[in-house]
């Protein structure tokens, strides 16, 4: 953690957390708090520092990697605060037009 | 990256490829069967959008039953009673499970995982009784507070499996964390993948390790890396999931002077026997593997491309690319026909020997990261 700073109130009490030696407690956060803490390199490169390796096209991976939040930053959190991101796109390589942007509701 | 140029997707085809000889692994002479009767009454069971459980015909490579799931398609982490008539099924974003008879779509089954106040999901983590009777699941549950979320501790929840509609769990038992697949040995031990692999008494709770995994500590290799959701168990009634690592082969930690290594990891179901093998060397990413049935000595394994490994060798036998990527890797019963899925909207098969491919079976939806279970039943 020694590399990243904190810039809202979440990710001060992750790092809080790790300080404690709370980590356990911070892993598949996913399940707990939402998408947003999930960190992951996501699409841009492979293990292999390449993009080979990627999965091939984006679209075969998109859902297999959103429903479990790998990447957070690229796509609503579909586990959690925006299950319905998807409904009308049962293949993301035919119907990716209809994957739209979200924003909160006013009851958000 | 590659974008999705190619959006115009391959309506199902069944690829002609009879009269082609190839060689297999071994240098001799085979031929890519297209001969489909030794797959009379094989079905594959496996779930895509949107909220569908896809019952697939092996033998005549079409889809026969599409059950609409409660609760939508994710993840679609499914495992089928032994006389395979119901498939229990992971849905609503990890926090359900529903049973569907696969013969008529009826729900069977369900249970709410998530009560009141405290939100449960299940990464994967589902398994089956050996004698269907009890379902279990792996529940990392968080207490939503007004103003806070307070964690609980992961617990192993028991279904009835006849409990019907708005089942409630009968037992629950404290469990590590990061479990993400399940299976059940014939002892009755329930069997979690997560850090190590474990074995718990399901009616004590008591744990041991069976397989050291990421406790492992060998000064020779790196941690071991494991990324699984996949129960595969049906093919070989073995618990498989890959690892990667690193083995050094001068100084310990000097990764510049290191083999880096594809691994698996295998409890055999029906003794509880654990082993841990690499295969071979890591050349691409890898998602799933298995061990092919009659040819144990054999991982074919799978996501951009499908590859063949020697274990005793740990050499890579074999390779194709794959039009697009697929997650998940299985076998037909008798080991001759290899099927993928998952990821995108489509089942490919492939001929075991030969590696190439036979045909392809079009799905309302996509896979993502659901599995598939195989298996022969009289209809």
């Amino acid at each position: 953690m020694k590399h990243l700073k904190p810039l809202n109130k979440k990710a001060q009490l992750l790092q809080e957390a790790a300080k404690e030696g709370k980590q356990d407690e911070v892993v598949a956060m996913q399940t707990t708090v939402g998408c947003t803490p999930t960190t992951d390199p996501g699409w841009e490169v492979d293990m292999f520092g390449s993009v080979a390796g990627l999965c091939q096209p984006m679209e075969a991976d998109l859902y297999g990697c959103s429903d479990p939040c790998w990447w957070p930053a690229q796509v609503p959190d579909v586990m959690n605060t925006y299950p319905d991101w998807t409904k009308d796109a049962p293949s993301a390589g035919s119907d990716w037009r209809k994957l739209d942007s979200v924003y909160p509701s006013d009851k958000e | 990256m590659m974008r999705a140029l190619n959006l115009s997707l391959i309506i199902l085809s069944t690829l002609t490829v009879a009269g082609c000889h190839q060689e297999d692994s071994a240098g001799n002479e085979v031929k890519t069967s297209t001969d489909n009767s030794a797959y009379a009454n094989e079905f594959m069971v496996t779930v895509t959008r949107p909220g569908t459980l896809n019952v697939i015909d092996m033998q005549q490579h079409k889809t026969i039953r599409q059950c609409d799931l409660p609760g939508g398609s994710i993840p679609g982490t499914l495992v089928m009673s032994p006389d395979n008539s119901t498939a229990y099924v992971l849905v609503n974003r990890f926090s359900d499970v529903v049973g569907v008879d696969i013969d008529n779509c009826e729900v069977v089954f369900s249970a709410q995982q998530s009560t009141g106040n405290i939100r449960v999901k299940s990464i994967g983590a589902l398994a089956l009784s050996k004698d269907g009777k009890r379902i279990y699941t792996h529940q990392n549950r968080v207490k939503l507070h007004s103003d806070r979320y307070e964690l609980l501790e992961p617990v192993v929840a028991a279904f009835d499996s006849d409990a019907g509609l708005n089942a409630q769990a009968v037992t629950t038992l404290p469990a590590p964390r990061q479990v993400t697949t399940m299976d059940t040995l014939e002892s009755g031990e329930l069997l979690l993948g997560g850090p190590d692999i474990y074995a718990m008494d399901v009616n004590t709770g008591e744990l041991k390790t069976l397989l050291a995994s990421r406790s492992l500590e060998d000064p020779n290799y790196t941690p071991r890396d494991v990324l699984t959701v996949w129960p595969l168990s049906r093919i070989n009634n073995e618990f498989i999931r890959l690892y990667s690592t690193a083995k050094f082969k001068g100084e310990a930690g000097d990764l510049d002077n290191a083999d880096w290594l594809w691994g698996y990891e295998a409890i055999n179901l029906e003794t509880g026997e654990a082993e841990s093998k690499e295969f071979g060397p890591i050349t691409a990413v890898l998602f799933t593997g298995v061990r092919r049935p009659g040819h144990l000595d054999k991982v074919y394994a799978t996501l951009n491309q499908l590859k063949e490994y020697d274990i005793s060798t740990q050499t890579e036998l074999r390779s194709v690319d794959l039009d697009h990527t697929y997650y998940c890797i299985n076998f037909s019963v008798d080991g001759s026909r290899i099927y993928l899925s998952g990821g995108y909207n489509e089942v490919a098969i492939y001929d075991a020997n030969t590696l190439k491919p036979i045909a392809k079976i079009q799905l309302p939806g996509d896979g993502a990261m659901a599995n598939s279970v195989v298996f022969k039943r009289e209809v």
